[in-house]
């Protein structure tokens, strides 16, 4: 007896200490549907976790907005490529809902090569009292059918199912760092390091190219696709972005294969900040449209910028994330945190941007106020309910209360995925194997 | 070298630098300049060469770093002090390499050997090559990383003792058996090439980059030589250039894509320069297997596929 409750003791640590966490449990993407009444986490051991927001209740309705879980399935399992003679791992690198049709919801997941459609149904009701089958559904035996009677439905446990509709693999040579639906709800995309697909949802045995950036001679390659979106309402644009640091805007109706971009949206190199690193941090790591469509968001390794799409040759607004990182950027290349790829995000009104920093940190920035304000999301400092403090890093001499030095922050805790709610302030927080939601205070504003 | 590097100057790369590491002043800027490319090239070298071979790097990774040291290439071939840093990739084959070898960590030897083979042991550019960049940067979190830097790389005693014995013994062979320019040029190039007596696959090829130097000229030729054998080749990135430090794994995981195929042999076994043929996995596989597995019988299998070397030898040295 004394030996359990010790082995639960230490159990219980375990899972509270973000150092003993299994490789497997981390949330490598995170993804509210389009209403926000679901939200869907994949993780490094290739499942995918369903939450849905709990029904409002009109006694609290504080309580309206908290998530629990709703499905888990395994979505991808690992496998071998024998060709090249490599492990294909099994993590989630990105889930898309599609736009919801009928009762049943779907979303795509993807790993570095499959991409998969699941469909996810809800089942209250059971079918009762067939003639020629008995409750397991095994066959009767037909001497015994004496009488003929009426099946019934009857009601039962809410269950949830989710079953693999399409499977649309042996499209990607590369690793498939972004998939799209398209406003047409038919077609996504798909793009990996050098090229990027368009797929109809319906069919999993062919894809057309429609990027493709391979040089002739691999020696010759300079810049990947690091992600990739269509345009929210015209079907017929897309934007991806590259790891030199700039966006292309392509059109489909100018031609099949769309290697000529319409757009080049690249900033020029600040000669002042100009290092070896220069490359390496203009790498855009995440490109998202804005709901309204007229804007674009990037995220390099050091800010987050929004872009016009009318204007080409600079984004309209740059803010920093981390700037204190610039004199570390040596130590962060030697320890491979500058090639951590940070997502962003939009909130429903396109007013407000997030992203996600180091030390479990994450940003948000007002467009309109020009106010930023750092969060930290860990359980120390996150009760059910708490309002969550600024946070600050002290970067000179100066150093208050509260503030934490720009040595003391922990790289090994990055906060890489983050959502927002389609349209209430509700935030999404992956740090590391926890997945944090945060609400906006009732009729308040968020800062 | 690095005091040579120090001298020359750099006037338009000195405000391009990071903060702390540069002073305004005149002479330790340069110097820190020239140390801090240094480190970064050594760190990019590591990075290039040692990953996890399981699964594939991810390829906007090598590209970055690939960018990363053509920059500094670009830069150091204006400068015209190409040479100390590119012999880096190249691995001596005579038997007192082996000790250094296991002397040294492998961050060592990546990061630069003395231009004469003689005076392998360590000399003060050596020491220098090994400055972590914590150093430079002066901040923390990172040196425990810098530690690090001789364990992964290290490959476990038991498993690679009898590997190099056999492979360093064969290089001997090899050497004795094709005529190198031994005198001349740095870079000697031992490949397979997927040949008739290869069974069934066509499909699986593979590139090995396996290069040794015997010494080393300052000759423009050998310098341009250097630069092809930079890791430029995204496809073959598992593929290390040193013949000696191949295990079984360095090969069998080598990234293999269709693109190979556009890999013309003849064009790129233009005299001794070529560093690269397509190899199929099996033939590879079976090449290398006496010697990566235990070595029962290292040299009876060895001596049938030496034969199939001689061939490629003479291919690539350009007959």
């Amino acid at each position: 007896m004394g030996e359990d409750t010790d082995t639960r003791k230490i159990n219980h640590s375990f899972l509270r200490d973000h150092n003993y966490v299994t490789e497997a449990d981390i949330i490598s993407t995170v993804e509210f549907n389009h209403t926000g009444e679901l939200l869907a986490t994949g993780d490094k051991g290739g499942r995918v976790v369903i939450f849905q927001r709990e029904p409002e209740s009109k006694n609290e309705p504080y309580i309206q907005g908290e998530y629990n879980v709703y499905s888990t399935f395994q979505s991808h399992e690992p496998e071998f490529d024998y060709l090249k003679s490599l492990e294909i791992e099994e993590k989630i690198n990105k889930i898309k809902w599609l736009p919801q049709q009928n009762a049943a919801h779907s979303l795509l997941s993807t790993n570095d090569k499959t991409i998969k459609l699941w469909k996810v149904t809800e089942r209250d009701k059971r079918p009762e009292g067939y003639n020629l089958k008995d409750e397991e559904g095994k066959l009767k035996d037909l001497s015994t059918v004496t009488s003929l009677q009426v099946p019934v439905l009857k009601p039962m446990d809410l269950m949830v199912e989710v079953t693999p509709r399409r499977i649309f693999a042996n499209g990607h040579t590369y690793h498939v760092n972004s998939i799209s639906v398209n406003s047409d709800c038919e077609t996504y995309m798909s793009a990996d390091d050098l090229r990027i697909n368009l797929w109809h949802l319906a069919i999993t045995d062919r894809s057309f190219n429609i990027v493709d950036i391979k040089p002739a001679n691999m020696e010759d390659l300079t810049e990947v696709i690091t992600a990739s979106e269509f345009h929210p309402h015209h079907c017929n644009l897309f934007v991806y972005s590259s790891s030199k640091g700039s966006l292309r805007l392509c059109d489909m109706r100018a031609s099949a294969l769309c290697d000529k971009h319409s757009k080049l949206f690249e900033e020029p190199e600040d000669p002042s900040n100009r290092s070896f690193f220069s490359e390496i941090i203009s790498s855009v790591s995440d490109v998202k449209f804005s709901h309204s469509g007229r804007y674009m968001l990037t995220r390099d390794y050091l800010t987050v910028k929004v872009w016009d799409l009318n204007m080409e040759t600079k984004p309209i607004e740059t803010y920093q994330v981390h700037d204190y990182l610039r004199s570390k950027l040596c130590s962060l290349y030697e320890n491979d945190c500058i090639f951590d790829k940070f997502e962003c995000a939009w909130n429903g009104s396109d007013s407000v941007i997030m992203t996600g920093a180091y030390n479990n940190f994450f940003r948000m920035f007002d467009r309109n106020t020009k106010r930023d304000v750092t969060l930290e999301a860990s359980r120390e400092s996150s009760k059910p309910r708490a309002i969550l403090k600024p946070r600050r890093v002290c970067v000179g001499g100066k150093r208050r209360k509260d503030d934490i030095s720009v040595d003391s922050l922990d790289f090994t805790k990055k906060i890489l995925h983050t959502a927002w709610h389609p349209t209430e302030n509700i935030i999404a927080i992956a740090a590391t194997n926890n997945l944090y939601i945060f609400q906006d205070k009732v009729n308040s504003e968020m800062h | 070298m690095l005091g040579k590097g120090g001298k020359r100057k750099f006037d338009e790369h000195e405000d391009g630098l990071e903060g702390k590491v540069v002073s305004p002043t005149d002479g330790p800027s340069k110097v820190s300049y020239t140390l801090q490319r240094q480190t970064i090239f050594n760190i990019s070298l590591m990075k290039l060469y040692n990953h996890r071979p399981l699964t594939e790097p991810s390829l906007q990774k090598t590209v970055l770093i690939n960018n990363m040291l053509r920059r500094i290439q670009e830069e150091l071939k204006q400068e015209g002090s190409l040479r100390p840093v590119f012999i880096t990739t190249s691995q001596p084959t005579d038997p007192l390499g082996d000790s250094f070898r296991e002397a040294q960590p492998a961050f060592s030897h990546l990061a630069s050997q003395p231009v004469h083979p003689t005076d392998l042991v360590s000399t003060t550019p050596l020491e220098s090559c090994l400055t972590p960049a914590s150093l430079l940067e002066d901040d923390t979190f990172c040196t425990s990383q810098t530690v690090q830097h001789d364990g992964p790389t290290k490959l476990p005693p038991p498993a690679v003792q009898p590997v190099k014995d056999s492979f360093s013994s064969a290089l001997d062979e090899i050497e004795e058996l094709c005529p190198t320019p031994t005198s001349t040029e740095a870079v000697v190039v031992a490949a397979t090439e997927a040949a008739a007596t290869t069974d069934d696959s066509k499909d699986n090829s593979s590139e090995s980059n396996v290069q040794k130097s015997e010494g080393v000229q300052e000759s423009r030729t050998s310098e341009s030589k250097l630069m092809d054998s930079l890791p430029g080749n995204f496809e073959i990135t598992t593929s290390t250039g040193f013949l000696t430090d191949l295990t079984l794994d360095d090969i069998l995981f080598a990234d293999i894509d269709t693109s190979m195929y556009d890999f013309d042999p003849c064009t790129s076994a233009t005299g001794a320069a070529s560093k690269m043929a397509p190899v199929s996995a099996d033939d590879l596989l079976k090449t290398l297997a006496p010697y990566s597995s235990q070595p029962v019988t290292p040299n009876q299998p060895f001596k049938m596929d030496l034969t199939e070397l001689d061939h490629i030898m003479e291919v690539l040295v350009g007959s």
